[in-house]
């Protein structure tokens, strides 16, 4: 072979003319060796990705309808306040309860929904194993998971309160008034706050058993049902055993419809407090009254010291569940 | 004799146009569908099956007693027609020999139990058909659903990639069958994008890209349409050098290269090369020891018409 | 009718429905229906009581009738359709009017028997309420019937069917059809406390409809369902990647 040109393997721009050496490139397979970012990043990434994704975004149409019907749905009653306040009248929804027949059910349809389109799609197409195939430990994925269907019930739950608010200060006249509003808020959106960390915990923790959607839907909604339904029984049977029969009516179908228990000589013992325990529903209540919420009729009854075991209960469900999710994608298997 | 008559047929989904402007016909025997990935053969053949409409023209089936019908919304076309899905989805849950008895049974046979016998014989399940499907590999699965296609005894048979999956024999098998059945006179389509199936089994193949029909027939002749690419031919002889020089000197060669096995030589002029080349070498005394078409393997047939279609 | 219901097909979504791990999140409420009868039972003796009224009325009624009906009515064609097996169902010249009406009637079938039963037994054992409890075992009875439909057809236009049931069965028949009073008519739940509130009349069902409407309705509903889910089924295409 004729050595007249010199040719070399080098990554520099091809030149050609006299008194230059000849090369050839070498144009194959290149390393990236910049800087690279980090778990966290990943994390982040996979996060907002499941953000969006609990909203429908980046999904076709359908997927946008039921986040988008709870989201408006929720937002209804801070409409109709505004209304009724502009008229003259005083405050009809507050802060830290929201018309509770509402969002109890509003939240199970989103939770029942969407917690199955972050973790039951990802079991069923099988790409879990795409996602470990990063320098990433097995404990980030539903902890991006978690984090982002907390902050997507976040936003389900706190913008309707911060409607709330726009809706009331703008009805109100004065800084002290509208510091009260603000002052009304804060434990409004605090007790959001703990719909959703506890709400995020069990859904995703049920949607993460199977890779099947509906069946995922289902299995949410009636564990989220059954119990809010059971507790409710017991605590209307005890409240009526505490005062003899009482007229109670039925207002329509459905288990959000709200039942009437006349609370004249009502002194809740120690049955009707625990069976506030069986929900989360109802849990959310009994921690809210026990940290010094208002204390409506047609709920659960303060559980006054009891309240600490409800927080309790809370606490643990939650552990449990977050532990559950975490063992759940320990070993990354493909289904 | 047609079977499968389809007309003028297109397919988009929105702006993407999956199949564009077909129009072919299918006959008894065993007819390949070729293409890559996205060509639009799975969408052909479920306007076939009746489980996609056209967005425009016509498929038409033939049965061999009935008047011919439309593909789409019309149930009647699988008492004569079976479907072989490429989706791994059965109903897992079943034994393969239920599997195949409820599908017997649905298409109302008069003897469901001997048909479904004759059937798993036929793809040789015999011994896993009591087993529930989930426990099938792959390649059983595929089995078991053409032993259901089959169970009806149709005239027309559709499969779509059967043979993902299998194992080397288990495709041989697949492929005796298919043979088998085709030489019967059923009209079986299939489709495929490995081609040494395509090449063995099927006499006449479709070649789609891009949504396009972009040949159809047997293979070896449409090697011999392609005009615009030279034929080549690998030629070992007592003496390469010699015969060489001869053959440059031929009007109808284009290339000739000298390798270390040999001669390859392009010619323009198949059959003025076929014609003279015995006579050449027998007049200048050279032996000729080896005469091999090089590119008329369906491989080399596909990949020109991929790459003319593809630019 | 009976050239419809397709034997085979009635079988094979048997077995599927009953046969799996999803069977048990409509068998579940069933037993804790009955389970919470007999605890309350046993611990609240006495005739003058009121939470039959709570148990039959919240729980069976509003909460296990409809959940059940929705989690076995989109499964039964649903889920076939969802992994794709529904394709060796269809590719048979089985009558698509066939299979919707076969899917419907076990749908129909097994939502009375995890839903309408347990009520009626639960119902049998709390005291003093055979009368309610036969009531509305028919109540449930029309409403797995009319719930399977809908619910049928809702699976074969959309892949999405049991979160839109979801939508409607709490935030509509839960909420809103109880605030605007012509909206009753919209919402089976209360074509299904008419016919019961006809059977027994109980100012506790707060019926809004009479027993001529719901049933009139009822009807209408069921059958226009199963009409509209034949004739998308029979358009039946497999969607997907053009490939």
């Amino acid at each position: 072979m004729p050595a007249d040109t010199s040719a070399q393997l080098t990554g520099g721009p091809a030149r050609s003319g006299g008194g230059a050496t000849s090369v050839i490139h070498d144009l194959g397979y290149r390393r990236y060796d910049g800087p690279r970012l980090g778990r966290a990043q990943i994390i982040r990434a996979l996060a907002w990705h499941s953000f969006r994704a609990a909203f429908g975004l980046g999904r076709g149409a359908k997927a946008k309808i039921v986040p988008l019907v709870a989201l408006v749905a929720l937002c209804l009653p801070a409409v109709v306040n505004a209304f009724a306040m502009s008229r003259g009248n005083p405050r009809v929804v507050d802060y830290d309860t929201y018309t509770p027949a509402l969002r109890d059910l509003v939240m199970t349809v989103f939770v029942a929904v969407q917690a199955p389109e972050l973790v039951s799609r990802d079991l069923r197409s099988r790409v879990l194993p795409l996602y470990f195939a990063r320098p990433i430990k097995t404990i980030d994925y539903p902890l991006a998971k978690y984090l982002a269907f907390t902050a997507a019930c976040l936003v389900m739950l706190e913008v309707p309160l911060l409607l709330l608010y726009a809706g009331s200060i703008a009805n109100v006249h004065g800084g002290s008034a509208v510091w009260g509003q603000t002052r009304a808020l804060i434990p409004g959106l605090l007790v959001g706050l703990m719909w959703a960390v506890v709400l995020a915990a069990i859904s995703l923790f049920l949607a993460s058993l199977t890779g099947r959607r509906a069946f995922a839907t289902g299995a949410v909604a009636i564990a989220f049902l059954l119990t809010f339904t059971l507790a409710e029984i017991l605590l209307q049977v005890e409240g009526q055993q505490n005062q003899g029969p009482q007229p109670v009516t039925f207002k329509g179908s459905g288990p959000g419809a709200p039942i009437q228990v006349h609370p004249v000589l009502y002194v809740p013992s120690l049955a009707d407090k625990v069976s506030g325990l069986f929900s989360p529903f109802t849990l959310f209540d009994g921690v809210r009254m026990w940290l010094g919420g208002t204390d409506p009729a047609d709920s659960v009854p303060n559980p006054g010291g009891l309240g600490a075991v409800y927080a309790l209960v809370l606490v643990v469900i939650t552990a449990l569940c977050l532990y559950g999710l975490a063992a759940r994608y320990r070993k990354a298997r493909l289904s | 004799m047609t079977v499968i008559q389809i007309k003028n047929v297109s397919r988009w989904y929105g702006n993407v146009v999956a199949v564009n402007d077909i129009t072919m016909d299918i006959g008894p025997g065993v007819t390949g569908l070729l293409g890559p990935n996205g060509a639009g053969k799975s969408t052909i053949l479920h306007m076939i099956a009746g489980f996609l409409a056209p967005s425009r023209g016509t498929l038409t089936v033939h049965p061999a007693l009935g008047e011919p019908v439309p593909t789409w919304r019309n149930p009647d076309i699988y008492r004569s027609l079976g479907l072989v899905p490429e989706r791994d989805s059965v109903y897992a849950f079943l034994t393969g020999e239920e599997f195949v008895r409820s599908t017997a049974k649905l298409h109302k046979l008069a003897n469901p139990g001997a048909a479904t016998r004759a059937a798993i014989e036929m793809t040789d399940m015999g011994q896993a058909a009591d087993r529930k499907i989930a426990t099938y590999s792959k390649g059983m699965r595929q089995r078991i659903k053409v032993a259901a296609a089959l169970v009806h005894d149709p005239e027309i048979l559709l499969l779509d990639e059967p043979f993902n999956g299998m194992d080397p024999r288990q495709r041989i098998h697949m492929m005796e069958l298919l043979g088998k059945l085709g030489a019967e006179g059923r009209t079986i389509l299939f489709s495929s994008h490995i081609l040494e199936e395509v090449e063995r089994l099927s006499g006449t193949i479709q070649v789609m890209v891009a949504g396009r029909l972009a040949a159809s027939g047997d293979f070896r002749a449409i090697r011999r349409l392609m005009t615009s690419r030279p034929h080549v031919f690998t030629v070992r002889s007592s003496d390469d050098r010699r015969l060489a020089a001869l053959l440059v000197g031929r009007p109808w060669t284009t290339a000739v290269e000298l390798t270390g096995k040999g001669l390859q030589v392009r010619t323009s002029d198949f059959g003025a090369f076929c014609a003279q080349i015995a006579v050449l070498t027998r007049d200048h005394k050279i032996a000729l020891r080896e005469l091999l078409p090089t590119d008329e393997s369906l491989e080399s047939v596909f990949g020109y018409l991929i790459s003319s279609q593809g630019s | 009718m009976s050239a419809y219901f397709n034997p085979t097909i009635a079988a094979l979504t048997l077995r599927a429905t009953l046969g799996r791990r999803r069977a048990l999140l409509f068998a579940i409420p069933a037993v804790i229906l009955i389970a919470l009868t007999l605890v309350l039972r046993a611990s609240r003796p006495g005739t003058d009581v009121l939470w039959p009224d709570r148990v039959l009325g919240d729980f069976g009624f509003s909460v296990l009738l409809p959940l059940t009906a929705l989690i076995v009515g989109t499964g039964v064609l649903g889920a076939e359709i969802d992994d794709g097996s529904a394709i060796h169902l269809l590719a048979t010249p089985v009558r698509r009017g066939s299979v919707v009406v076969t899917k419907f009637a076990v749908a129909a079938a097994v939502t009375a028997a995890f839903a309408a039963v347990p009520e009626l037994l639960a119902g049998l054992l709390a005291p003093n309420s055979s009368k309610l409890a036969f009531a509305l075992f028919i109540g449930a009875l029309a409403g797995s019937v009319i719930y399977s439909a809908v619910f049928v057809l809702a699976s074969v236009l959309t892949t999405r069917a049991i979160a839109f049931g979801l939508l409607y069965v709490l935030i509509w028949e839960g909420l809103l059809s109880n605030l605007v009073g012509g909206a009753r008519i919209l919402s089976i739940a209360h074509y299904c406390l008419g016919i019961a509130n006809a059977i027994h009349p109980d100012a506790n069902l707060n019926a809004g409809l009479s027993l001529g409407t719901s049933v009139i309705l009822g009807v209408v509903v069921t059958v226009g369902a199963l009409i509209l889910a034949t004739r998308r089924l029979s358009a039946f295409a497999i969607q997907g990647e053009p490939a």
